[in-house]
């Protein structure tokens, strides 16, 4: 129970991060595949913010008194989600444009039928 | 003084300048991209007497590394800015006439954010900041890709995009696990603690990111997305990707295992072996496929495999001969492979088809652009006098200095490669100048402002395969920044 209790945000991050890299392994649908891909990068972004995560932590401002600078929770990681978010919303931004494109030309968004590039 | 700097904010700022420009005058959006790239080629051309003596770094926001994002204008980092810019500023110039499907303005803006990305990664020295103008680099060339809008094209963007995210995923991920082992994003100081852990739990994240970078690097297992999107993007697009996008993907790959990592061949020469051998596996692969091809872009594409398992082995072998060697082979390929797709884009536009056997008699038809063509196939093959030969020639001295049989064994598989290369390149050169009606109805060469870039590829690449001594100086300063990480820390650290 204590294990569970300490690492349960890096234990949801990682299943968040096997459930979209299963997703986008075994789907054949395309919106599937980018909703796999979503998932993939909000179990990344969870897995960085714990990183610098402290139970029970206070928001790390030092002018604030009564603030126990041991107890702040490292800004870093939190600012490299949010340019994380930035990116992966670009991303499926354009995935999802590209699915329309993609169904309007094949009428499908299932990739097993789409397969007109081969080795 | 020349800042650093200013060659990743002046095209960064340019490209959304650029839809600006287009709202007053649609005909000028055109010259943006080669005036950003001229002045990128100029600033790094300043640059490289200062960073070949000591590495420029630049601390943003006033702070101290590591606390700070820096910048590190090495002579590795310069050289490849040169490279970028070089490239960068011969396709834009023969984009000027080659893109007209489309929203013109949107491609020049993808086309400088490409290359402001590859700029940064090639300059950055904060890990996080690599992945950020890795993933700027990532999408724009996603985008550039679908540009065109057929069905190939958009199918092989879609391709390319997933396996691309899921390749930046895995590279956060692993970025994340070293912040969490080290509490800096600095890689010069990720690079001094990386000792004081085990080599186990560094391990892990190593895999990761070296996974995450191999997929844009093109690395064998990774690389089933290259042949369909180099061949369905616009021939301009390609060039720069073939030419550059993977070469900076295999210079993060080289960067992140000798200088973080330290990977040598004094503490782990196993995984450097490993590599070695993923190279030339990755070059026999793409060579094999390469020449299997009926459509010219995709055994382009597929040649571009074939370099980079060279060129990965080259590095692989870990000594400054063989990282020298890789080095100037990466700049061979650039040279070679924009010049084969720039001047195929044109061949493909007046045959109206990519297969080979269209292109009959073409030499006949567009005389100059087969000539670029031909001399781009025969540098890529590494025939003298062409950059090509003494690029596969430092190789060969640098494997066969180690004295192990192994390597001995390696590039004779290499060798064997390149008579493949040899063999399909000669069978395109072929159908070009002898098959065909001998005298057909007189074809139109392409413009001359496609001619112009095709010709100053020509001119480099011969004059440095005659002299490599030109570049041969900063490339061994740069296979000593890479290999002398010691060296690295201090300059960045003090």
């Amino acid at each position: 129970m204590g294990f569970l209790h300490n690492y349960a945000y890096y234990i949801g991050a990682f299943g968040l991060i096997f459930v979209g890299l299963y997703i986008i392994l075994t789907k054949h649908n395309l919106i599937k595949a980018i909703i796999g891909l979503a998932i993939l990068d909000t179990g990344v972004n969870l897995f960085l913010v714990s990183v610098g995560y402290i139970t029970k932590g206070t928001a790390p401002i030092f002018s604030r008194p009564g603030i126990d600078a041991k107890r702040m929770v490292d800004p870093v990681p939190q600012a490299l989600v949010l340019t994380a978010i930035v990116i992966g919303v670009a991303v499926l931004a354009l995935a999802l444009s590209l699915a329309i494109r993609l169904y309007q030309h094949y009428g499908t968004l299932n990739l097993r039928k789409i397969r007109e590039q081969k080795w | 003084m020349v800042n650093p700097v200013l060659l990743i904010a002046v095209p960064l700022g340019l490209a959304f300048a650029v839809p600006l420009f287009a709202l007053f005058c649609k005909a000028a959006v055109k010259y943006i991209p080669p005036a950003a790239l001229g002045f990128n080629l100029v600033i790094s051309l300043l640059l490289l007497p200062k960073a070949l003596v000591n590495p420029v770094i630049v601390s943003i926001g006033g702070w101290q590394p590591p606390f700070c994002i820096n910048l590190v204008a090495g002579p590795v980092g310069v050289l490849f800015s040169i490279v970028i810019a070089l490239a960068g500023l011969l396709v834009s110039i023969y984009a000027m006439d080659y893109i007209k499907e489309q929203a013109a303005e949107k491609y020049h803006i993808l086309y400088l954010l490409l290359l402001t990305g590859a700029t940064g990664v090639v300059l950055t020295g904060d890990i996080f900041n690599l992945f950020v103008f890795f993933e700027i680099l990532c999408i724009s060339s996603y985008a550039l890709v679908a540009y065109l809008r057929e069905k190939s094209s958009i199918e092989s963007a879609v391709k390319y995009l997933i396996q691309g995210s899921v390749g930046s995923s895995l590279l956060l991920i692993g970025i994340g696990l070293l912040y969490g082992l080290f509490g800096t994003l600095n890689m010069a100081d990720i690079a001094q603690n990386i000792k004081s852990v085990s080599p186990a739990s560094v391990f892990v994240p190593m895999l990761l990111i070296i996974t995450g970078l191999g997929v844009e690097a093109a690395i064998f297992p990774l690389n089933a997305w290259l042949p369909d999107a180099h061949s369905s993007a616009p021939s301009s697009v390609s060039a720069v990707l073939s030419g550059i996008a993977i070469e900076v993907g295999l210079y993060a790959v080289v960067r992140v295992l000798f200088t973080i990592f330290g990977v040598s061949l004094n503490s782990t020469p196993e995984f450097l072996l490993f590599l070695a051998m993923l190279g030339i596996l990755t070059l026999l692969i793409g060579e094999m496929c390469a020449f299997s091809q009926n459509n010219i872009k995709r055994m382009l594409a597929y040649s571009s495999i074939g370099q980079i398992g060279l060129i990965l082995f080259a590095l692989a072998i870990g000594t400054s001969y063989g990282v020298a060697g890789g080095l100037f082979q990466m700049i061979s390929h650039t040279l070679a492979k924009a010049l084969l797709f720039l001047a195929a884009g044109y061949m493909i536009y007046r045959a109206g088809s990519m297969e080979i056997s269209a292109l009959e008699g073409m030499g006949e038809k567009m005389p100059l652009t087969c000539l670029a063509f031909t001399i781009g196939a025969f540098s890529l093959v590494g025939l003298p006098p062409f950059i090509g030969f003494p690029g596969k020639f430092l190789i060969i001295r640098a494997a066969l200095a180690t004295k192990q049989t192994l390597f001995i064994v390696l590039i004779a598989l290499a060798l064997l490669g390149t008579v493949i290369e040899g063999a399909y390149f000669f069978r395109v050169v072929q159908v070009l100048y002898f098959k065909g009606p001998k005298s057909g109805p007189a074809g139109k060469d392409a413009p001359a402002v496609a001619l112009v870039p095709m010709f100053i590829l020509v001119v480099l690449i011969v004059a440095v395969g005659i002299y490599p001594k030109m570049v041969t100086g900063v490339l061994n300063s740069a296979a000593a920044e890479l290999l002398n990480r010691l060296d690295y820390i201090r300059s960045v650290l003090g």
